[in-house]
C-alpha cells in the first residue's frame, strides 16, 4: 500500500464531509419531487457543479485513460465532439427547450402526451434497459482503479466495491436528489481539484516535450526501452490506424443524441429552475467535456510513454490481456508517480468521481422505473409515502445489480465502447422519438414503436455476439470435461463459424440510429395522422 | 509529427486545465451560495408545513 497517513487524513476527511452533507439533506424530502427532481430549485452554478460531477465519474476517468493510452491525445476527440454538441444544444435549445417547458419528470412522461401511454412504458423500459447495462460495468471499474492505484491486492476488489456502493447507497436511498445535489457540489471541488493537481504532475514530471516526442516514438516505433507501442496515430483521429471518418460521423451523432437524451443528463435540465438556466448550463459546461476526456486522457498517454521509457509495464499488469492491461496502466502509473499527499488527494478526487457519477445514475433509473413503469400500471394512486418508499427500493435494487453484474461481466472490448453500444440501446431510439415528437407533426405511435425496437436491434446484437465470439474464440477447439450445455454450443458455434469476427462498435451504433430514424419515417407513414393529442401547442411544439 | 494536430491538442489540453482550475472557484463560491439559498427555501416550506391550520 503506497498511503501515508496524510493520505488517510485527506480521504477521510472528504468521505465524513460527504457522506454527512448527503445524509444531512434527507430532512427537506417530502415526496417523490423532492427526491426525484429537488423540487426543481436548481440553480445555475449548482447545476453545473451536478451536471459535470454526474457525469465525469471514475469510470470515465479509466475509459477516457485508456482511450488516451491507446490512441494518444488523439482518444480526446470524442471530448471535442461531445463538446460542440452541448454548446450547439445550449445556444439554439433544441430538445431541452420544449422538454423543460413540457414540466415532466422523465423523458418518456413527455412521449404519453405525444404518443400514448404504452409508448411511455415501453420508452421506459429500453432507457431502464440501456442505462442499468450501461451503468453495469461503473462499480467494477471504479474498485479497480481504486485497487490498482493503491497497490492493493486485487483479492481486494469485492471487498472495495461493496464498500463504495454501501456509502453511495447509504445517501443516495435517504435524502434523493437533494442529497446528490450537494455531495455533487462537493465532489465536484474535491474532483476538480485532484484533476488539475494531477495533470499539473503528470506534464511536470515526464516533461512536455518528452511526452510529445515519446508519443511518436511509441508510434513510429523508435522508442528504447521496453518499446511499449502505439497502434494508432497518437495525434491525427483521422488517420487510418486511429478512429477514422465513420467512427468520428457515429460519434458526432452520438453525443448529439447524448446530451439530448441521456436522462442523468436530462434530469438536470428538468431539475433546473427555468428553461434559460437549463441552456445556460449546457454552454457553460460544454467546455468542461473536452477536459473530460483530455485530461484523462493525458495521464494515459503519459502512462504509455513513461513505461515505454521505463522497462515496461509493472510486474502485476504483466499477462494480462491488452484490453486488461490498457485499463489499468493509468492507476498503475499514477500509483508510481504521485508523491505522499497527492496520492490521498487524488484517491479522494476518485471517490468522489465514483460517488458522484453513481449516486446520480441510479437515482436517474430508479425514477424512470417508478415514473414510467410502475406508476402508469398503477390502478389507484398511491400515497406520497408509499411513492417514495418504492423509489427508495429501486434504487436500492438497482444497487445490488451492479455489484453482482460488474462482478460477473467481462468487458468483451475497451470500456467506451461498451459503454456506447449499450447507451445506443435507448438513445438512438428514444433521440428519434424525441425529436419526431417534439418537430415533426405527422408523428405517430406507431412510428414511435418502429424505432423503438429497431433502434434497440443493432446494439444488442453488438452485445451477444460479440460475447459469444470472445467466448468460443477463448475456449478454442477443445471441450473441458464434464463440458456444460453453454460450452457445447460454442464448440459448435467456433466449428461452424470459424472465421467469424466481432462487430465493430461504429457499425452497430450506426445501423441502430438509421434503423430508428426508419421505423418512425415508415411506420408514421404507413398510419393514420394522429388525432390531436390534449398538450398545448407552447409547451411542445410539434 | 503532424504539427497543426498536435498544436490543436496542446491547446485543448492546456486550455482544459485552466478551464478546470477557474471553475473551482467560481462554481465553488456561486454554487455555495446556491445551496445557502436552496436550503433556506427548504427551511421556510417546512416551517409553513409545521404552522398549524387556521380553524
Amino acid at each position: 500500500m503506497n498511503l501515508a497517513p496524510i493520505d488517510w487524513i485527506i480521504i477521510v476527511v472528504y468521505l465524513v464531509g460527504c457522506m454527512s452533507a448527503g445524509i444531512y439533506m434527507r430532512r427537506y424530502i417530502r415526496g417523490v419531487d423532492d427526491f426525484a427532481v429537488a423540487g426543481r430549485t436548481m440553480d445555475l452554478n449548482l447545476g453545473i457543479a451536478s451536471l459535470a460531477a454526474t457525469e465525469l465519474g471514475l469510470v470515465t476517468v479509466m475509459y477516457t485513460a485508456q482511450l488516451g493510452y491507446t490512441n494518444g491525445f488523439a482518444g480526446a476527440t470524442m471530448g471535442v465532439l461531445m463538446a460542440t454538441a452541448m454548446y450547439f444544444v445550449g445556444r439554439t435549445g433544441f430538445v431541452i427547450g420544449p422538454l423543460r417547458r413540457a414540466g415532466v419528470m422523465t423523458i418518456p412522461e413527455l412521449f404519453e402526451k405525444r404518443f400514448g401511454v404504452k409508448v411511455r412504458w415501453l420508452a421506459g423500459l429500453f432507457i431502464v434497459m440501456g442505462g442499468v447495462l450501461n451503468m453495469g460495468i461503473f462499480l467494477r471499474l471504479g474498485g479497480e482503479f481504486l485497487v490498482v492505484a493503491t497497490g492493493m491486492p486485487v483479492q481486494r476488489l469485492e471487498w472495495v466495491m461493496t464498500a463504495l456502493l454501501g456509502m453511495i447507497l447509504l445517501y443516495t436511498v435517504l435524502g434523493g436528489m437533494l442529497s446528490v445535489l450537494v455531495t455533487d457540489y462537493i465532489q465536484f471541488i474535491v474532483k476538480g481539484a485532484g484533476i488539475v493537481v494531477t495533470s499539473i504532475l503528470v506534464i511536470s514530471s515526464l516533461g512536455w516535450s518528452n511526452l510529445v516526442h515519446g508519443l511518436w516514438q511509441c508510434w513510429e516505433g523508435t522508442g528504447g526501452g521496453a518499446g511499449q507501442t502505439l497502434t494508432a496515430h497518437p495525434f491525427n483521429p483521422l488517420h487510418s490506424s486511429n478512429f477514422g471518418w465513420m467512427y468520428i460521423l457515429w460519434q458526432l451523432v452520438f453525443q448529439i443524441a447524448v446530451v439530448t437524451t441521456w436522462q442523468t443528463q436530462i434530469s438536470r435540465v428538468l431539475s433546473s429552475k427555468d428553461e434559460a438556466t437549463a441552456k445556460r448550463m449546457y454552454r457553460r459546461t460544454a467546455f468542461y467535456f473536452v477536459g473530460r476526456f483530455a485530461l484523462p486522457g493525458l495521464w494515459g498517454a503519459a502512462a504509455m510513454v513513461y513505461f515505454s521509457q521505463h522497462g515496461g509495464l509493472p510486474a502485476a499488469l504483466q499477462g494480462l490481456t491488452a484490453n486488461e492491461a490498457s485499463l489499468r496502466a493509468t492507476p498503475a502509473f499514477l500509483g508510481l508517480l504521485l508523491p505522499t499527499g497527492f496520492i490521498g488527494l487524488l484517491l479522494a478526487a476518485a471517490l468522489a468521481a465514483e460517488m458522484s457519477t453513481d449516486s446520480g445514475y441510479l437515482l436517474t433509473w430508479a425514477t424512470v422505473m417508478y415514473n414510467d413503469l410502475i406508476s402508469p400500471c398503477v390502478k389507484k394512486p398511491l400515497s406520497p409515502a408509499a411513492r417514495l418508499f418504492i423509489t427508495r427500493a429501486l434504487v436500492l435494487a438497482i444497487g445490488l445489480f451492479l455489484l453482482f453484474y460488474g462482478l460477473w461481466y467481462e468487458l468483451p472490448g475497451n470500456a467506451f465502447d461498451y459503454l456506447a453500444v449499450t447507451g445506443n440501446i435507448y438513445l438512438a431510439s428514444v433521440c428519434t422519438l424525441l425529436v419526431a415528437g417534439l418537430y415533426w407533426r405527422r408523428a405517430t405511435s406507431q412510428g414511435a414503436y418502429a424505432a423503438l425496437l429497431l433502434g434497440a436491434v443493432g446494439p444488442i446484437t453488438f452485445l451477444v455476439v460479440n460475447l459469444l465470439i470472445m467466448k468460443a474464440k477463448r475456449m478454442g477447439a477443445h471441450l473441458p470435461v464434464p463440458p456444460s450445455l453453454m460450452q457445447e454450443w460454442l464448440l459448435n458455434f467456433n466449428q461452424r463459424f470459424p472465421n467469424a469476427q466481432p462487430i465493430h462498435p461504429e457499425l452497430a451504433g450506426a445501423l441502430s440510429f438509421v434503423l430508428a430514424f426508419l421505423g418512425m419515417l415508415v411506420g408514421s407513414l404507413l398510419s393514420r395522422s394522429p388525432e390531436k393529442r390534449n398538450i398545448p401547442a407552447t409547451e411542445v411544439p410539434a | 509529427m503532424n504539427d497543426l494536430f498536435l498544436l490543436f491538442w496542446s491547446v485543448m489540453i492546456f486550455a482544459s486545465i485552466a478551464w478546470y482550475g477557474f471553475l473551482l472557484f467560481y462554481v465553488g463560491i456561486k454554487g455555495g451560495r446556491e445551496i445557502i439559498v436552496m436550503i433556506k427555501t427548504f427551511d421556510e416550506r417546512n416551517a409553513q408545513e409545521k404552522k398549524p391550520e387556521p380553524k
